[in-house]
């Protein structure tokens, strides 16, 4: 808006079934990448693609109603029951309420909530894991080709963090779809990425598998790297 | 005093307070309209805000006698009677609707509004859909305000003509008549205060939680 860059010559493909995981610290570009991707950010100059169409000529609406979104502050609407939040997106697509409604509990009990128990309450009366595990239900609910999580996990306690972590993976290979996943949580990183792209000041500074980001000299891949708590992991014999 | 009086007293009172009610009903009425539109249109665009708000604001400075006596030698809308005194009521009424739905609106939690946006909501499906029912206990506090306040003012009405439960109060201070008074001022506070209890029940509809 004042004429900063934030992101410059940023550039990556993904396949279905990939994760991609942009990682990167607190202001460099990661969650404006995202956004770029479902047009809630228009860029000054690039291009993106998606399924061999440029975006910029796709009905920005259509766009988002096949792209699954997930934030950290879970953004469900608080004044609906978990059931319809989860069934916003097929609502908004025009399905028939048994249809819609069908498909919000299955996908509840695929991310491991018991629609009958949590169906009917409303956002304020779960815990912070169970509010995410709805908007991870709810981002799937119109088996979009395309997830783009920003931070989803980050306000989760580490063993829950972990649990979805491992969920995320399941319903990816279940659903076969590309993921564009933001995070500053080197561990949250390696385990979800297929592969991890680096951001530093709106810049790619690197673009790599898990592996080979161990032996990367790049400043802020190796920064991130020395926050791995060695002694820990030592200990713990892994 | 004769019964004949206290009859006379006792009709006047139940005409005056159906004249009082109809001014109020239809000057809220088309304050909310008036006031909830506008105060959607100041959320999509930033020169409606201004000038409605500023206007609104004016017109709530102006004290409700002195607005009233304006518009009498206005062409059209003004002159002596009903029609005046329900167009002065709106103006008065405006500004709490238009304040509170807007502030209603705007405060919706952004994490609210960014991920029903991109879950691919228009923006009509965002205004229905989100902003207006959170916002609804906001618009609701500020028509009570509206409502409550309105009751009182459409008592300046009887000074232009209007009608309404001013006529009883100011008939009884011009003739030192405390009986009359009070038959104006009672139903009036019992107006304002069945409105308020009623308000308060519909806002508490439409809390979140």
């Amino acid at each position: 808006m004042d004429g900063r860059v934030i992101l410059n010559r940023i550039s990556f493909d993904l396949e279905h079934g990939e994760t991609l995981v942009l990682l990167g610290r607190s202001g460099s570009g990661k969650t404006t990448a995202l956004r770029l991707i479902n047009r809630t950010l228009e860029p000054s100059s690039g291009s993106i693609t998606v399924d061999g169409r440029n975006i910029a000529q796709l009905n920005p609406i259509e766009l988002r109603r096949k792209t699954g979104y997930v934030i950290q502050e879970f953004g469900l609407l608080p004044h609906w029951t978990v059931e319809q939040n989860v069934a916003l997106v097929p609502r908004l697509l025009g399905w028939p309420v048994e249809k819609r409604i069908a498909r919000a509990h299955a996908l509840l009990d695929q991310v491991g909530l018991d629609h009958k128990e949590i169906g009917q309450r409303k956002p304020y009366q779960l815990s912070g894991g169970q509010r995410q595990r709805v908007a991870v239900a709810r981002a799937l609910a119109a088996e979009p080709g395309l997830l783009l999580f920003d931070e989803p996990f980050g306000a989760l306690d580490p063993v829950t963090r972990h649990e979805m972590q491992q969920q995320f993976l399941q319903l990816r290979s279940r659903y076969h779809v590309a993921a564009v996943f933001v995070t500053h949580d080197l561990l949250e990183a390696l385990a979800v990425a297929t592969r991890i792209a680096v951001l530093d000041c709106g810049k790619l500074e690197l673009l790599t598998t898990p592996d080979k980001l161990f032996s990367a000299t790049t400043p802020t891949a190796k920064a991130f790297l020395d926050t791995l708590p060695r002694e820990a992991a030592r200990r713990a014999g892994r | 005093m004769d019964t004949f009086v206290i009859k006379s007293l006792l009709q006047d009172v139940m005409r005056l307070t159906a004249q009082h009610i109809v001014l109020v009903c239809v000057s809220c009425g088309a304050a909310v309209i008036i006031g909830v539109g506008l105060g959607i249109l100041s959320t999509r665009h930033r020169r409606v805000r201004k000038v409605s708000i500023a206007v609104a604001s004016v017109l709530q400075t102006i004290p409700s006698l002195a607005l009233f006596g304006f518009l009498l030698p206005v062409p059209l809308i003004g002159g002596i009677g009903q029609h005046t005194a329900i167009i002065c009521l709106i103006l008065y009424s405006l500004l709490p609707i238009l304040r509170n739905t807007i502030v209603g609106i705007t405060t919706v939690d952004y994490p609210v509004r960014d991920a029903a946006v991109a879950m691919g909501m228009t923006d009509y499906q965002l205004l229905r859909l989100v902003e207006l029912p959170l916002a609804a206990p906001s618009i609701l506090a500020g028509i009570r305000i509206a409502l409550v306040t309105n009751i009182g003012t459409a008592v300046i009405a009887a000074v232009i003509g209007g009608g309404g439960l001013g006529v009883l109060i100011f008939r009884g201070v011009a003739s030192l008549d405390t009986l009359e008074i009070l038959a104006g001022a009672i139903p009036a506070a019992a107006l304002a205060l069945l409105a308020d209890g009623g308000m308060n029940l519909l806002e508490r509809r439409f809390q979140t939680r």
